[in-house]
């Protein structure tokens, strides 16, 4: 590989808000290769390769393709200079056919007219070789709403090949196949390679890139780490490289500090003691749960304490939030608050019960922006407070707003401003605020501190620690685990629906988790492929230092 | 400083252009005939008004409470309302509540299969309450035969039209009423703020506790109880009925409501905007017959009974 790399980025910089997403990345790929994008949440990997097909415009930075430098200003000029990209988020037309969404955009015409033999010429052979992938058929006039979740994935491949890419960026491509869909998409990437296409691939299962994978380039906060040839790699050494240290789970006495090195909030966030008595009885408890992305979660939560939900992103945490709150689908499984079954039916049903629930998108499900602050802070409690359960004074209802915006520490104008002049910070505090009122027996809350700067993130934790205070059992998601080391009392490792590992006391450090999560990754895939699909082996001993505090 | 902040809020609020232009379109139409300038003709103008402003308190609501919103069908409440009623009054003052109580229940059975046809089988409220018009026509056509039939008791036709003070009719009094009643209900009330969310955000509300097919099924519900009102008091104005007594009042109160600031994507707005949308649109198609431009159709129903018009 000594020839000229055929992609070149090289100082690639991207902040978003007060965040850092790449800091000085570079990046090399050959042509002819199946390149490995690695890295834990967060680290970037992502945004170097929205800046390749042009969906980010970086801040600083260079890519140059096959010599020349390539400056995008949208997905379309990067298409046009032949980077074809799938996306994990779905962008098909549900209601067109098979074969409109494969040339949507790219639609071959005659004198002005569509063209659909042509259309049909070029999707045609691509469809025919992963035939396998749809059961045998070819399902070319098939509409893209009577698919199934990885068929639609498949036609989503298709459609990036249909472009005849030289560049083709495979992000997370796999998540939602099956086995036999994945064998056929690796060998249509063998082929690619064979014909000189370089293929960029973003998995988060390590067995995947042991599969097809020539190269591989780690990324860590923002930069690329290392770039090693995957068959010289053992797997415990693309670990560290992720991880940043040497640890994979095998050290657990080691309390490093980088939440103190790199924690610039004021305070550290008064951590109430575990679970304030491990012996008390558990407040919330869930057993077996079973729903959308869900295969069976177990936990349980005590009065006061803060427990973490971790791992990669995707791999059901939300879905557990939403279930449990009634939100979201719950097929199977058991919840006890206070040792009395709840299943609620509908989110209403669920704050009668006592749950409250912080969503992860505040702007489109947490706050109606265009309406007043005190209305936001007010609704999921005004029926309380009003009389006969009708008629609202004025008075009373500021004064309830007051309360709050004073206890998660809000600044605001005036209480009859919309809620969307507010910042994001201040926002995300009135989301959580308007559930004080309800006092709350538990507390749902999924990424509270995402895209908040660090002193609004800090005030958030404060908040978490005070509802946690006041008893409420509080439930916290996070895709960044530097967070979750920083509130919560016990962390629980989520891996495609289940709960593969707990991490508590010494051993909740940050490089623990990213280490269990990839590594749970790493021995999953493998026994997928050794025929044990769903079976999860037991993380070694990870289980017996349970509540080793 | 904060005076100039309220004034710049003040300037771009759709209620206060909207009333500004009403009493602009009232001066122009004086100084082109000084009758509108008289007592007598203001108080005509506003119960003409009147009928309108109520039959848009449910399209106000339905706007209001969002998912692309919208109540074509007050019109038809109206009119079957006031067919109901009109039968069983039968022009006598006996039973006069129970026929009150029977024309508002057949006019909220029309909300309540609207509610059921949006929320339940998901059709788009502009469809649903569209063809919710041709129901009722037809079910008017077999209730009446094509000929309606009786007429209002002369306590609703006193109630309407008696004179209290200064000439002004009853009908103003009960607009009056109903107007605080619903700035009340939207701005005082826990319905009027889960409204509000639900018409705003959906999935906010939602996940906040409140449910929002149920408030939506409400304001549906809600839009034909008062569209019925307001055929109740177009019969005790005319008192007698035909069966398009309430047509005229379908893309009108939509104006409105509109006119008066409520946005048509929900979330947005309030009933005293819609009151001056309704004077609004009443001036204005005055104006226009005076100047006789235009068909003036709207409100020339009115014209025959009241000698105002003329």
């Amino acid at each position: 590989m000594d020839s000229p790399p055929f992609l070149r980025m090289s100082g690639v910089r991207k902040r978003y808000g007060g965040v850092t997403a790449l800091d000085g990345a570079d990046f090399e790929a050959h042509a002819g290769t199946v390149h490995a994008v690695l890295g834990p949440n967060g680290s970037g990997k992502s945004t170097l390769l929205k800046v390749l097909t042009g969906v980010v415009g970086p801040d600083a930075g260079q890519v140059r393709l096959d010599g020349a430098p390539l400056r995008p200003r949208g997905p379309r000029d990067t298409l046009a200079a032949g980077i074809s990209s799938v996306y994990q988020e779905l962008s098909l037309v549900e209601d067109f056919t098979v074969l409109d969404n494969l040339v949507l955009g790219v639609e071959p015409s005659r004198f002005g007219l569509r063209d659909r033999r042509a259309a049909l010429a070029r999707s045609l052979p691509w469809l025919e070789r992963f035939a396998p992938a749809f059961g045998g058929r070819v399902p070319v006039r098939e509409r893209v709403s009577d698919l199934d979740p990885g068929e639609r994935q498949v036609v989503e491949v298709c459609k990036a090949l249909v472009r005849d890419p030289r560049v083709l960026v495979l992000d997370e491509a796999t998540a939602s196949l099956r086995r036999g869909q994945v064998e056929v998409l690796f060998e249509v990437v063998d082929e690619l390679r064979a014909r000189g296409v370089l293929v960029l691939f973003i998995t988060h299962r390590l067995a995947e890139i042991y599969a097809v994978c020539d190269r591989a380039t780690v990324m860590r906060n923002g930069t690329d780490v290392a770039t090693v040839t995957v068959a010289g790699t053992p797997e415990a050494e693309l670990l560290e490289l992720m991880s940043g240290r040497p640890s994979a789970g095998t050290s657990g006495s080691r309390r490093t500090a980088p939440v103190a090195e790199t924690d610039t909030a004021p305070t550290a966030p008064a951590r109430t003691d575990p679970g304030a008595d491990p012996a008390a009885p558990p407040r919330l408890e869930v057993r077996d749960l079973t729903g959308d992305r869900l295969h069976g979660v177990s936990l349980h939560v005590r009065a006061g304490e803060v427990l973490g939900l971790g791992g990669l992103q995707g791999q059901g945490q939300s879905e557990l939030m939403a279930a449990l709150f009634g939100a979201g689908r719950r097929t199977g499984g058991t919840v006890l608050l206070d040792g009395a079954p709840v299943r609620p039916r509908s989110p209403k049903q669920a704050v009668r019960a006592g749950f409250c629930y912080v969503p992860g998108n505040r702007g489109v499900q947490g706050l109606a922006l265009g309406r007043p602050i005190l209305e936001n802070l007010a609704l999921p409690s005004v029926g309380r407070r009003a009389l006969l359960g009708v008629g609202l004074s004025r008075r009373r209802e500021v004064a309830a707003a007051r309360a709050v915006a004073e206890r998660v520490n809000t600044r605001y104008g005036s209480l009859d401003d919309p809620v969307s002049t507010l910042s994001g910070g201040n926002q995300q505090k009135i989301v959580v605020g308007k559930w004080f009122p309800t006092e709350p027996a538990v507390v749902l809350m999924d990424d509270p501190a995402k895209g908040i700067d660090v002193g609004a993130k800090a005030e958030m934790f404060d908040v978490v620690a005070e509802l946690a205070a006041s008893g409420a059992a509080v439930l916290v998601g996070s895709s960044d685990d530097r967070e979750l080391v920083e509130v919560c009392d016990r962390v629980l490792v989520m891996f495609e629906g289940r709960v593969v590992d707990e991490v508590s006391g010494d051993r909740l450090t940050e490089d623990t988790l990213i280490a269990s999560a990839m590594h749970v990754t790493g021995a999953d895939v493998a026994a997928a492929h050794e025929g044990h699909p769903t079976r999860l082996p037991d993380p070694e001993p990870r289980h017996a230092e349970e509540g080793g505090a | 400083m904060t005076t100039t902040l309220t004034a710049r809020r003040l300037t771009r609020d759709p209620v206060v252009i909207s009333g500004v232009v009403t009493l602009l379109l009232w001066v122009v139409a004086s100084l082109y005939s000084p009758a509108f300038a008289t007592w007598g003709h203001i108080v005509t103008t506003l119960t003409v008004a009147s009928f309108l402003g109520v039959i848009a308190i449910g399209q106000t609501l339905v706007i209001i409470a969002g998912g692309e919103g919208i109540d074509l069908s007050v019109g038809s409440a109206a009119t079957l309302s006031a067919i109901v009623a009109s039968r069983f009054m039968d022009g006598s003052d006996d039973g006069f509540l129970f026929a009150v109580l029977v024309a508002l229940g057949s006019a909220c059975v029309i909300g309540v299969v609207n509610g059921i046809g949006v929320l339940l089988f998901r059709v788009p409220p502009l469809v649903m309450t569209l063809g919710m018009i041709a129901v009722v026509a037809g079910f008017i056509r077999l209730y009446t035969g094509g000929r309606p039939e009786g007429s209002a008791a002369p306590l609703l036709n006193q109630l309407v039209t008696g004179d209290t003070v200064f000439g002004v009719p009853g009908v103003l009094w009960l607009w009056l009423a109903l107007s605080v009643v619903v700035i009340w209900l939207l701005r005082r009330t826990s319905f009027g703020w889960r409204l509000y969310a639900v018409g705003a955000n959906r999935t906010t509300a939602h996940l906040s506790g409140v449910n929002p097919s149920a408030v939506r099924f409400s304001a549906y519900v809600l839009s034909s109880l008062f569209a019925g009102v307001g055929g109740l008091l177009l019969l005790g104005y005319s008192q007698n009925v035909y069966t398009n007594l309430g047509a005229d009042y379908m893309l009108n109160s939509v104006a409105a409501v509109v006119i008066g600031g409520t946005a048509l994507i929900g979330g947005v707005g309030g009933y005293l905007g819609t009151i001056v949308g309704a004077v609004l649109l009443t001036v204005l198609s005055a104006l226009l017959r005076t100047m006789q431009i235009g068909g003036g159709e709207w409100g020339t129903h009115r014209a025959r009974s009241s000698s105002a018009w003329s």
